[in-house]
């Protein structure tokens, strides 16, 4: 692919442009031009228009994608909310034409039409299927010497699988996002909570403390079987629990030890090169560690 | 609910006409839960604790028990993850019977007050997220202030606004579309 729309939706611009600045240099590095989706907007979150109707929740999308229509290019996002609301607007259009055709007829009101032509990426499904692992490994500068990396693919980066147009073979027993890392020379073993919930998102925001909490207990059973060097996420949300929440754990004391954390679009840039200030300028965690390994240290 | 006590369902509490409501709401498939408890098994809200997960939520929206539904906040801690769609042998896609009722609460006003702080942002700015402070963090890392979303394109982001105006936002949002 030679050129890709990126869509940036609003925790990875606001948030963690740390993220944002890292996925335009991997994409750059793969000889992919990022085109703007120029007017874009938020997804739109599930707890927006989502949560009041489905044609209100389609159209919403439908204005996203067909910006990218218009340039004539495919979708990438970092965030797993927005793959999801993304594809599975998408999704509803197709499978009920009447919903697409009360959508463009409100966008036509804008001058604007949705034909249903585009295709939403994540980085991991970008990265494993549409550049494949040989040749990223080619394009690593900086191998992971080892990095023992503890995957979290995120939960709209897998289901409903019905909405996504290319996903896991078992969506239960997720590796692309292993594999990507072991790619790139890291270490990605199993452990037995890899699919569950980061718990940031509506939870996070519902019920504080009882999301805090259901994070910790994935991240002591990270801890105990596998202790890696760094929790690999493959969404923007689970980044910012991964990161931001576990830094609150250890502040309210709750936590007594740190796991760095990091997005596969950083991961990755930082592999191919990235100036690692940038690409991981908003980090809670301190990430020295993890950069002395990548660059040769122990 | 009552603390360790035994929870009875006052049946003469359900109204046919809510699960209706529900229904035509994108719950579509609703009537043909079996209440197997595989949802449960699986959804992030019973394994954090909330006392109405899924399962419950399903079976509350079936007997059609509208007050219970409406006055506890759980449905809006769904992480709107889709396990549930995934792994329920009836198909009854769970999820949408949370947005179900989440739609029909938003048209009596009874949703988290962060609901309609999200929906505001969304209208004023296009992001539903908009936290302070975001210039100072894209400098940081050598990007322009704003980035080029409708936030950078007056006009676009009225154009934005237009088509929500022609939803459903028009009639529920607690705050003026203009």
């Amino acid at each position: 692919m030679k050129k890709i729309g990126f869509f940036l939706g609003c925790n990875i611009p606001f948030n963690r442009p740390d993220i944002e600045y890292s996925a335009r240099y991997l994409l750059n590095e793969l000889g992919v031009e990022v085109v703007e989706l120029e007017g874009a907007t938020c997804c739109p979150a599930f707890g927006t228009m989502p949560s009041l109707d489905l044609v209100g929740w389609a159209a919403a999308s439908a204005w996203n994608l067909a910006i990218a229509e218009e340039k004539g290019v495919e979708v990438i996002t970092g965030c797993g909310s927005c793959y999801g609301s993304l594809n599975e607007a998408r999704y509803h259009m197709e499978k009920h034409p009447e919903i697409k055709e009360q959508v463009n007829i409100i966008l036509a009101k804008v001058g604007k039409e949705y034909k249903g032509t585009t295709k939403v990426w994540n980085f991991i499904n970008f990265l494993y299927e549409e550049v494949g692992l040989d040749t990223l490994k080619s394009k690593i500068k900086n191998n992971l010497n080892g990095l023992k990396c503890a995957v979290q693919t995120g939960c709209h980066n897998l289901w409903p699988s019905r909405a996504y147009p290319t996903n896991e073979d078992n969506t239960f027993f997720p590796k692309r996002l292993r594999e990507i890392c072991e790619a790139m020379g890291g270490v990605a073993p199993n452990y037995s909570t890899i699919t569950d919930c980061c718990a940031m998102g509506a939870l996070r925001s519902t019920a504080s403390e009882k999301s805090l909490a259901l994070f910790k207990k994935k991240l002591d059973v990270i801890k105990e079987e596998i202790d890696p060097d760094v929790a690999v996420t493959g969404c923007s949300s689970c980044l910012l629990q991964f990161d931001a929440g576990q830094a609150l754990l250890v502040e309210q004391k709750k936590l007594n030890y740190k796991i760095p954390a990091l997005h596969i679009a950083q991961l990755t840039a930082i592999a191919m090169g990235a100036d690692v200030e940038k690409a991981t300028a908003m980090a809670s965690i301190p990430l020295n560690g993890v950069i002395t390994k990548i660059k040769g240290g122990n | 609910m009552e603390e360790g006590g035994v929870n009875v369902i006052d049946l003469t509490q359900g109204d046919e006409s809510f699960v209706r409501e529900l229904i035509a709401l994108g719950a579509d498939e609703l009537r043909e839960c079996i209440q197997c408890g595989k949802c449960a098994a699986t959804c992030p809200m019973a394994l954090a604790g909330l006392e109405f997960f899924i399962k419950r939520i399903v079976h509350a929206a079936n007997l059609g028990l509208r007050d219970v539904l409406l006055e506890d906040s759980s449905v809006w801690g769904c992480q709107s993850c889709n396990r549930c769609v995934e792994i329920c042998p009836m198909d009854i896609k769970p999820y949408e019977v949370i947005q179900a009722v989440r739609r029909a609460a938003m048209k009596v006003e009874s949703c988290p007050a962060n609901t309609y702080e999200g929906l505001r942002n969304l209208y004023r700015f296009g992001h539903a997220v908009f936290p302070k402070g975001f210039e100072e963090r894209r400098k940081k890392v050598g990007l322009p202030e704003k980035p080029p979303t409708a936030l950078s394109f007056d006009e676009l982001r009225k154009k934005y606004q237009e088509v929500l105006k022609q939803t459903i936002l028009e009639e529920i949002a607690p705050f003026p579309l203009d």
